[in-house]
């Protein structure tokens, strides 16, 4: 009994705690924020290296890198921390010095014979020595492993003259273009999983990973998302290697440098840091390796995954982060001072940091001369405020403040609507949501068919529906208008976001008028002002206010625009002298 | 100590103006002209010269103190118990000037645009979007007012060239109107309707400098004086001062007569937005000193906690006029008339007892 009422006085008092704890007031856990400040000094340096030697990253780079330069140097020994503790899992990571152990080690980390992936080529070495190669099937090239792995390999077994030297020589006999020493079984795992091909021979306490990466990807085609008239039309692939070159055939220059994270403990993506120096604020670059390298995730395969993972405001409606599928776009924005973050097997590469003005930038501007280009920019501007708030202002007109209208138009209006037995914002609401079915539905049926579908069905169900006075034709306009508009939205993402940012103030219309709305949109752009893309305030330029680049929303003349972007603080603010067309002001007679 | 970022000129002048112009829209020109008739658009500006006199003062007491602002003057010069007690008064008395606005505002809003709408309907949503703004804090509401800054006057000088068909400068005479001696009178009197520019010394800190403030303050009373001027020359001109002293809110009204045809007619509704949104942006800056300076006196470190009960209180103080006549003649009196007895008795005040006692700020290297 007693026990009984111990237990009840507990499950009170617990009670209680609940309740009390509803009502009193905690201390929100506010996260560390990273403002880009005026001054470029590499504040906080220490710490970040701090943080990356005790990741398990930290310790694979040092360990290719150790190898790479051939050093047999180990690592200087730092306490690592416990996430790195349980990954490297001390002895059993090291490479051993004995062949079975190692063919053992590498069988139970593929689960062989379950997995039939992993292909091990055993052989010897003039009769004295074993090895063996390890790679996965499909992944390498079968072609480089026989003419570059094994062919050089056994030539030189036959050859009587070798002998113990061949063990110190090894990389020297192999023929293809790049390897690597790997002291740990992880690393060598990873390298792989990767395509290229692990040999070792016995007595050596190391791999030598060979590159052999050779899996059929897509090749380069035009942009599906991006598509522009004048300009050029190659577009990311799913191939890191491919889209770093494309990036690189535009950007010939030493200091565009490429660093790689891996990313996803069972999926060991790899994900591009692509900068270039002496350009970008080298506090730009830090904090991009530090949410890089603070990732704890298992699965990686998109870069809109890793979008979510590295955001600074996770809850916001509009994206902070530039995707696009365009080297051209990717190398300009590298060349004003951002950073390029690509995901291996993504088409896409991610831009940060961005301001709102750059979303609303097409790729085909740059193309462009600067009059076509700023006439451009405005309709897009004025499509943002059709797609996200024309429906709200005409429930808003219609509902509340129907003396604005014309006499003539809302005559027009009444007569339209006298059939429809449905309060305006219904007629909104059922109209949004058939475009929104089409659209979804035109994505997922394939080919030709789906464009079709899109156009058909909204001609059919618009018309059916005026027809059976379940909405007025202008409302028809009015949905038209909003989805046409949200096409016109450059980037893929934002547009998403104005679309549900639409349904926002249609509620806020509905209910309040443009009372409601005026409301909404305060409150909208208050969360815009307080939004930041690594560290850099999201509407800047206009507040806080910063220089322009002239390339905002106006697009000058190309030789105009001297300076890059304020708001990114690049060591290097100026991009072109004064008088960058220097040929008018020669006397057109001296050559 | 709360967090409060830091801004720049541009920030700092959007806000102070459009805190200064926004009870234009209101029954700030309906009073005036009642009390000056056409001499109403002068009146006002012996106010503004009035306030810059007194923002003179105000920089003078700042700039003995430059690295403090002037809550923390309060208590240098007063010492700690009075000096809170200062601070107090302005907390309380700032969060009755945000319930008002609001009144004022709902008032206007209901009278024009909303009438079956219940006040209750109208001070919520705009007491939510208030409190969200208070909760970003001071860095959120003064860029939100830079973003709006081009809208709110471009707005206004729209309003007042569509309207030149109306106007009939005869309108203006008598330019004395009521005498000279009682044009300022009262102009003094109500030098209280640019007191806001007090608020300035309290968010110092935030601004890049003395001579920032300097330059903002300056600037935005000139602003403010001359815009109050033209809105009133305008408003006499367009319905005459007999009419113009019954109107509400003289600038709906002046929205109200604008007519280019039959089709583009009647869109005082399009200016909703701009009442609107400057409103909302006032009395966030308002609420927000309030919360600033209540979490000064007791120590507060974190003005969060404390927005549920002041948007409470601000909701409750917006409930005490009972009607649109009491607001005239009694809240909208005690905030354009005699609030100077506290934003600006009580800085001069204090600036003379500094002077007195010789207090100054022992370190004064630094942003001055």
């Amino acid at each position: 009994m007693k026990e009984k009422q111990k237990q009840n006085q507990n499950q009170n008092q617990s009670l209680f705690k609940s309740i009390i704890s509803l009502i009193t007031y905690k201390k929100t856990k506010i996260p560390p924020s990273f403002t880009l400040t005026e001054s470029y000094e590499e504040s906080g340096q220490e710490q970040d290296n701090s943080e990356q030697s005790g990741s398990d990253q930290g310790e694979k780079e040092k360990d290719e890198q150790n190898s790479s330069s051939k050093s047999r140097r180990r690592a200087t020994k730092k306490p690592l921390s416990p996430s790195a503790l349980k990954s490297s899992r001390v002895d059993s990571d090291a490479v051993k010095k004995d062949i079975d152990s190692n063919k053992k080690i590498l069988e139970q980390q593929f689960h062989l014979p379950i997995n039939k992936d992993l292909i091990i080529r055993e052989f010897s070495i003039g009769n004295k020595q074993r090895g063996f190669i390890a790679y996965i099937d499909g992944m390498a090239d079968k072609g480089i492993i026989n003419d570059f792995i094994l062919r050089p390999l056994f030539d030189e077994i036959d050859d009587e003259s070798s002998s113990d030297q061949q063990l110190n020589s090894l990389e020297d006999i192999i023929l293809t273009n790049d390897t690597k020493n790997l002291r740990k079984v992880t690393t060598t795992v990873t390298e792989i999983l990767k395509g290229n091909t692990a040999l070792y021979v016995d007595g050596l306490d190391y791999f030598i990973t060979c590159e052999t990466i050779g899996y059929n990807t897509r090749g380069v085609e035009a942009p599906k998302t991006e598509g522009i008239v004048k300009g050029p039309q190659e577009g990311f692939s799913e191939n890191l290697r491919t889209n770093i070159s494309l990036i690189r055939r535009i950007v010939r220059n030493k200091d565009l440098i490429t660093e790689f994270h891996e990313i996803g403990e069972k999926s060991n993506t790899t994900c591009a840091v692509v900068y270039l120096n002496g350009v970008v604020n080298p506090a730009v670059v830090q904090e991009v390796q530090r949410r890089l390298k603070n990732i704890k995730t298992d699965f990686l395969v998109s870069s809109g995954m890793l979008e979510q993972l590295i955001e600074d405001n996770p809850y916001s409606i509009v994206p902070t982060i530039l995707s696009t599928e365009r080297p051209d776009r990717t190398a300009s924005h590298l060349v004003e001072g951002r950073v390029a973050i690509i995901v291996d097997g993504s088409p896409f590469a991610m831009i940060v940091p961005v301001s709102m003005h750059a979303l609303m930038h097409s790729p085909e501007d740059a193309a462009l001369k600067w009059q076509y280009a700023t006439s451009i920019r405005f309709i897009r501007f004025v499509a943002v405020l059709a797609a996200s708030m024309l429906p709200a202002l005409y429930i808003a007109l219609t509902t509340f403040h129907r003396e604005m209208i014309p006499t003539d138009l809302l005559i027009a209006i009444a007569k339209a609507k006298e059939n429809v037995p449905f309060p305006t914002l219904v007629e909104i609401l059922l109209m949004e949501l058939g475009f929104e079915l089409i659209r979804e539905a035109g994505l997922r049926v394939p080919g030709i068919v789906g464009n079709t579908l899109g156009i058909i069905g909204a001609l059919i169900l618009g018309e059916a529906a005026v027809s059976a006075n379940i909405v007025s034709p202008i409302l028809i306009i009015i949905v038209a208008i909003t989805g046409l508009s949200n096409f016109a939205i450059p980037n893929y993402n934002l547009a998403f976001g104005v679309r549900l940012t639409r349904f926002y103030f249609i509620a806020a219309g509905a209910l309040l008028g443009f009372y409601g709305i005026s409301l909404a949109l305060v409150a909208y752009v208050l969360m815009l002002v307080n939004l930041k893309s690594f560290g850099v305030p999201f509407i800047s330029i206009i507040s806080p206010r910063t220089k322009g680049s002239r390339d905002i929303i106006i697009k000058w003349p190309i030789w105009m625009q001297e300076y890059r972007p304020d708001y990114l603080n690049s060591p290097d603010r100026r991009r072109q002298p004064k008088i960058s067309r220097q040929w008018a002001e020669q006397d057109s007679s001296d050559t | 100590m709360i967090k409060e970022g830091r801004f720049g000129f541009m920030e700092a002048f959007s806000i102070m103006a459009i805190v200064l112009v926004t009870k234009i829209f209101y029954g700030s020109p309906m009073a005036i002209i009642k009390y000056l008739g056409t001499a109403a658009w002068y009146g006002t500006l012996i106010s503004c010269v009035g306030a810059l006199i007194f923002f003179t003062l105000l920089y003078l007491l700042m700039k003995r103190f430059p690295q403090q602002d002037l809550f923390q003057i309060f208590e240098t010069v007063t010492g700690k118990l009075i000096g809170k007690s200062l601070i107090l008064i302005f907390a309380v008395f700032l969060l009755y000037k945000a319930g008002i606005n609001i009144t004022e505002f709902t008032a206007v809003l209901k009278v024009y645009s909303m009438p079956f709408t219940p006040p209750s309907m109208i001070i919520l949503p705009f007491l939510i979007v208030v409190a969200a703004m208070a909760y970003v804090g001071l860095e959120g509401i003064v860029r939100t007012a830079h973003i709006f800054f081009y809208l709110v006057f471009g707005s206004l000088i729209l309003i007042l060239l569509l309207a030149i068909p109306s106007y009939d400068f005869n309108y203006l005479q008598p330019v004395l109107g009521y005498g000279l001696a009682k044009t300022i009178e009262t102009g003094i009197i109500r030098t209280a309707a640019y007191d806001e520019i007090v608020f300035l010394a309290i968010i110092i800190r935030s601004l890049q400098g003395l001579q920032v403030f300097r330059k903002v303050g300056y600037l935005t009373l000139i602003l403010g004086g001359l815009t109050f001027s033209v809105c009133l020359i305008c408003i006499l001109a367009a319905f005459q001062y007999t009419v113009g002293g019954e109107h509400l809110s003289g600038m709906y009204q002046l929205s109200r007569v604008i007519y280019f045809t039959r089709f583009f007619q009647r869109i005082e509704s399009i200016f909703l937005f701009v009442w609107v949104i400057s409103s909302v942006i006032t009395v966030a800056f308002i609420f927000y000193i309030s919360l600033n300076a209540y979490s000064r006196v007791f120590n507060i470190s974190n003005h969060r906690p404390l927005i549920l009960p002041f948007t409470f209180l601000t909701f409750m103080f917006a409930f005490i006029p009972n009607n649109f006549a009491q607001i005239m003649e009694i809240h909208l009196r005690v905030l354009r008339e005699f609030s100077s007895v506290i934003f600006i008795f009580i800085p001069v005040m204090v600036l003379l007892l500094a002077l007195i006692r010789g207090k100054k700020e022992v370190k004064t290297s630094g942003k001055a």
